[in-house]
């Protein structure tokens, strides 16, 4: 048997620890599929695998026990899936054209949860649609409301949903509903002031509780969308660590374009001779500097004026 | 805009008594009619209104008993002789005197409860002959919440008056005081007719339950009970909502109830 | 008088009383939902018949446009008090049947319980109202069973008719604006449901008793106190006033009113501590009663119009028509006692 182990992970296959068997591994953008799609996805285990499906940490789906030699074939029924998910490929049939950037996921979002402050699957598949294909190792997750379900400061790019508290004092019933939630709940940005609430803008995090526990509507969401960027979280054998706020009151546009700019800045700054070819963000930026990598993220990133960059970060976790 | 009950209007302070250190009675310039047993919202801008009940009624003025118990009535404690406070009102039904007249009358009263009902105790003292008897149960916390001290002494020349304290130290209790709650000294009354008597309870929410029970078992008709309420109010007039009970509303049906409707009120 | 109208012949009339009238009608507001990328539709000003939403019930009612969230009563200095101004217009409400019966019992408890309300009566005298037509029920309704199904005190009714509206009209000065501007005339009634899915039971030998029953224990944990019910009811109209300053040393302020809700903490807090209602049953017990029971006592009807507003809003899933469903086991239940 003669496998180029390098192409077939590129092509989203897995050197597996049975000799003669990979594993497929599906990208599903934003973690949300047609139920339709279970079925192929059933087909390909049944006919080609071992007929068992593994649900992976980054939803996705994995199907192992499949014969090296069928990869040709699980690619031409993986084609439903692929155009289905709007992933982008180089020539249909052929499977996924690259693994290093990683299925970017997001929590449930505001298509189903209440404190939600965006479509998180939607955002997600628009920055697949930016970003993929790509060799480079980044992971990207996006969650909804800073309760942060998704963990999403474990990833190199977190994105987190915000809402702007818009107050109509006339509707305000000074039933104190909001301050008590805001104290209980979040991070006590409210307090009463001649019977309404009034609120700390530096500390508030747009979490939207106020909004959703006001009785009256005095509170409602700001139309704009807002979100939170953390930066270089990472599991991990070296020094795990959680991301670290860089950007808040940040926009969709630019968190795009700041992701971007990163992967021009790890082509430039990536070494080579790394295992594998294969660096994490986060290390990269423990090596050239901070200021090094916000130059690069930030060039020609025009953020909304009410955004607050964080600046210099300064990551912790444990190091080993 | 004309009647606008919400308008307060100005009144000067002719008179201040003090009674505790947390209790006075302020008397008020009001030439307009008024009861024993109604109230007035004591309005002050910029604190806000608090519904005091008028312990007492002069010629072109009103006794309003306060105790400086909130951010209004802690206020109005910082004025003094010749000022001026917002009032509005009289509101209420206040007590009908004409239910008492020709009976034997028991008036039970707790704390500031004896407020509301002084008026009426009052009257009788200086018409003993308006009743057939009357005796008045006050009681007070301890010696140092007593009211109208001054009163109880006159009062006591026309009326049996047994005033009690809950408890008290050796020594610092009045020689007129005795110890006890209230419903302890109801067996003491001494009544002719016990079918006809009629009686007053005023005073805190376990106070009045327990002595209402007090009279039914010493042989009190319900319909010869009285009771008046206390509750949060911030308008006077049926509107606001805070101190209905059922079907009334205590600023307008109220405060003083017969217990018949009475206790059919659960809060 | 009935007539049809093409829909920019009704905003003509509409925009004929704009120098006078302020139009209050449900509106959409984008975006406006409590949760993101929803809508919310509730009252609010309307500048033309396109923002009127017809098809939906909205989730506040009309209330608000007589009797304000907060509305200041006078501005004060220590020893003057000057009566606010009143709105420099009159409103042309737009609402439906049941909201008009709603407009019976907030006359009832503003103008007749005790004194007139003097702010409630300046507003209330220069609002028109127009009927809006329902085609169909809306979830959660229950105006058939409360007889609110059907009004007639309206100066205009108006249905949605194609791309126009069928209007049938009672008012002088609203005939003789439409008349010219009418395509056709004929008789028209206003659209009104017969049935609805949800109906209620209020049993003929309800008393006070039943305040004893233990069906409203299980409200004491499913009940949050938040008070939605009550500032969605087109019938609830407690407030509490606050007196206010307008700088730390100021001698000026304002004396403003504020809608209140018997479910939430604090409603019967008296000076100096002491409360009643501390359970959320109690607290429920008190305004089931006061919808179904207490306010007939007191006025010959009941308080609750049916427009199943406090259902709709509830973010625990109470329903308020189910709890009075229950009445009748829990009369049966102290009765045998």
């Amino acid at each position: 048997m003669d496998i180029n182990t390098k192409k077939l992970k590129k092509n989203a296959f897995r050197v597996t620890k049975v000799r003669g068997m990979t594993a497929s591994r599906i990208r599903v953008p934003g973690g949300h599929l047609d139920a339709r799609y279970l079925g192929k996805i059933q087909e390909i285990a049944e006919r080609f695998g071992n007929g068992t499906i593994h649900i992976t940490s980054r939803q996705g789906f994995e199907i192992p026990g499949i014969p090296y030699e069928k990869m040709a074939e699980v690619n031409a029924l993986l084609q439903p899936l692929i155009e289905g998910l709007d992933i982008n490929q180089s020539e249909p049939g052929t499977g996924y054209p690259a693994s290093g950037t990683r299925n970017i996921t997001a929590c449930i979002g505001n298509r189903v949860c209440p404190y939600a402050c965006y479509d998180t699957t939607a955002f997600a598949r628009r920055i697949e649609k930016a970003v993929f294909p790509n060799d480079l190792h980044f992971k990207i997750a996006l969650t909804g409301c800073p309760n942060d379900c998704m963990k999403v400061r474990m990833h190199d790019f977190g994105i987190m949903g915000m809402t702007e508290p818009q107050f109509e004092p006339q509707r305000c019933v000074s039933c104190e509903a909001c301050i008590d939630v805001c104290a209980k709940k979040s991070v006590t940005a409210l307090k009463a002031v001649k019977y309404r609430p009034q609120r700390n803008e530096e500390k508030c995090i747009g979490c939207g509780e106020c909004v959703l526990n006001c009785p009256n509507m005095a509170w409602t969401r700001s139309k704009e969308k807002y979100y939170r960027l953390t930066l270089m979280g990472r599991t991990g054998k070296k020094n795990p660590r959680l991301g670290e706020d860089f950007i808040k009151w940040g926009d969709e546009a630019s968190i795009i374009k700041i992701i971007l700019n990163t992967y021009d800045y790890v082509e430039k700054y990536i070494d080579r001779n790394a295992p594998g070819g294969k660096e994490h963000i986060g290390y990269i930026v423990d090596r050239t500097g901070f200021e090094e990598f916000k130059g690069w993220a930030l060039k020609d990133v025009n953020l909304p004026a009410k955004a607050r960059v964080f600046t210099p970060l300064y990551w912790q976790g444990i190091k080993y | 805009m004309t009647d606008n009950e919400y308008v307060p209007f100005l009144s000067k302070i002719t008179e201040i008594i003090r009674h505790t250190d947390i209790e006075y009675t302020f008397r008020m310039t009001y030439d307009g009619d008024v009861k024993p047993g109604q109230f007035f919202e004591v309005s002050i801008p910029k604190y806000g209104e608090a519904p005091i009940s008028v312990s007492g009624i002069g010629d072109g003025t009103v006794d309003l008993t306060i105790r400086k118990v909130g951010k209004v009535t802690n206020e109005v404690f910082e004025h003094t002789m010749g000022d001026h406070l917002f009032l509005r009102g009289p509101y209420g039904n206040g007590f009908d005197l004409d239910d008492y007249r020709g009976r034997e009358l028991v008036v039970v009263a707790g704390g500031t409860g004896l407020s509301p009902v002084r008026g009426v105790v009052d009257h009788f003292a200086r018409h003993p002959e308006e009743v057939k008897g009357m005796t008045l149960i006050t009681g007070f916390k301890s010696p140092a919440d007593i009211l109208f001290f001054g009163d109880l002494a006159r009062w006591k020349q026309s009326m049996e008056v047994i005033l009690t304290v809950d408890c008290a130290d050796d020594g610092d209790k009045p020689a007129a005081c005795q110890i006890g709650l209230v419903t302890e000294h109801l067996p003491k009354v001494k009544l002719g007719d016990i079918s006809r008597a009629v009686a007053i309870v005023v005073g805190p929410p376990a106070m009045m339950r327990f002595s209402v029970l007090g009279l039914l078992e010493l042989g009190f008709a319900e319909k010869n009970i009285w009771i008046s309420q206390e509750r949060k109010m911030c308008c006077g007039i049926g509107k606001c909502g805070h101190c209905k009970i059922g079907d009334v509303y205590v600023c307008l049906d109220g405060p003083v109830f017969n217990y018949t409707k009475g206790r059919t009120l659960i809060d | 008088m009935g007539f049809k109208l093409s829909r920019e012949a009704f905003d003509a009339v509409l925009q004929s009383w704009t120098d006078d009238y302020v139009l209050f009608a449900p509106k959409r507001f984008e975006q406006g939902g409590i949760y993101s990328d929803t809508d919310c539709i509730r009252y609010g000003q309307v500048q033309a018949v396109d923002e009127i939403v017809f098809d939906s019930k909205s989730l506040y009612s009309f209330k608000e446009a007589l009797l304000p969230v907060s509305e200041t009563l006078f501005f004060f200095t220590e020893e003057t008090v000057k009566e606010a101004d009143p709105p420099k217009k009159g409103a042309i409400i737009f609402l439906r049947s049941c909201d008009l019966h709603g407009l019976k019992r907030l006359d009832e408890i503003y103008l007749r319980n005790g004194p007139e309300d003097a702010y409630y009566r300046r507003l209330r005298d220069r609002v028109q109202f127009v009927l809006m037509g329902c085609p169909h029920s809306f979830e959660n309704c229950f105006c058939v069973s409360m007889g609110t199904n059907q009004a007639t005190d309206y100066a205009i009714s108006v249905d949605v008719e194609g791309d126009g509206f069928l209007v049938d009209c009672k008012s002088e000065a609203w005939a003789e604006r439409i008349t010219p501007r009418a395509e056709a005339e004929l008789d028209v009634t206003p659209r009104h449901v017969t049935e609805n899915a949800v109906t209620v039971n209020i049993p003929e030998t309800l008393t006070i008793q039943v305040a004893s029953s233990r069906i409203w224990d299980e409200y004491d944990n499913r009940c949050i106190d938040c008070g939605r019910c009550n500032f969605v009811c087109p019938t609830c109209t407690c407030f509490t006033m606050q007196d206010l300053f307008y700088t730390e040393n100021g001698r000026v302020g304002e004396r403003r009113r504020i809608w209140a809700s018997c479910m939430v903490d604090g409603f019967t807090d008296v000076a100096g501590g002491g409360s009643y209602r501390k359970k959320n049953g109690e607290r429920m017990r008190f305004k089931v009663l006061h919808k179904v029971y207490d306010f007939k006592v007191r006025t010959g009807s009941h308080m609750c119009v049916g427009c199943g507003r406090c259902d709709d809003v509830c973010p625990e899933y109470i329903s308020f028509s189910n709890s009075v469903n229950k009445l009748d086991q829990a009369m049966k239940e102290v009765s045998g006692r």
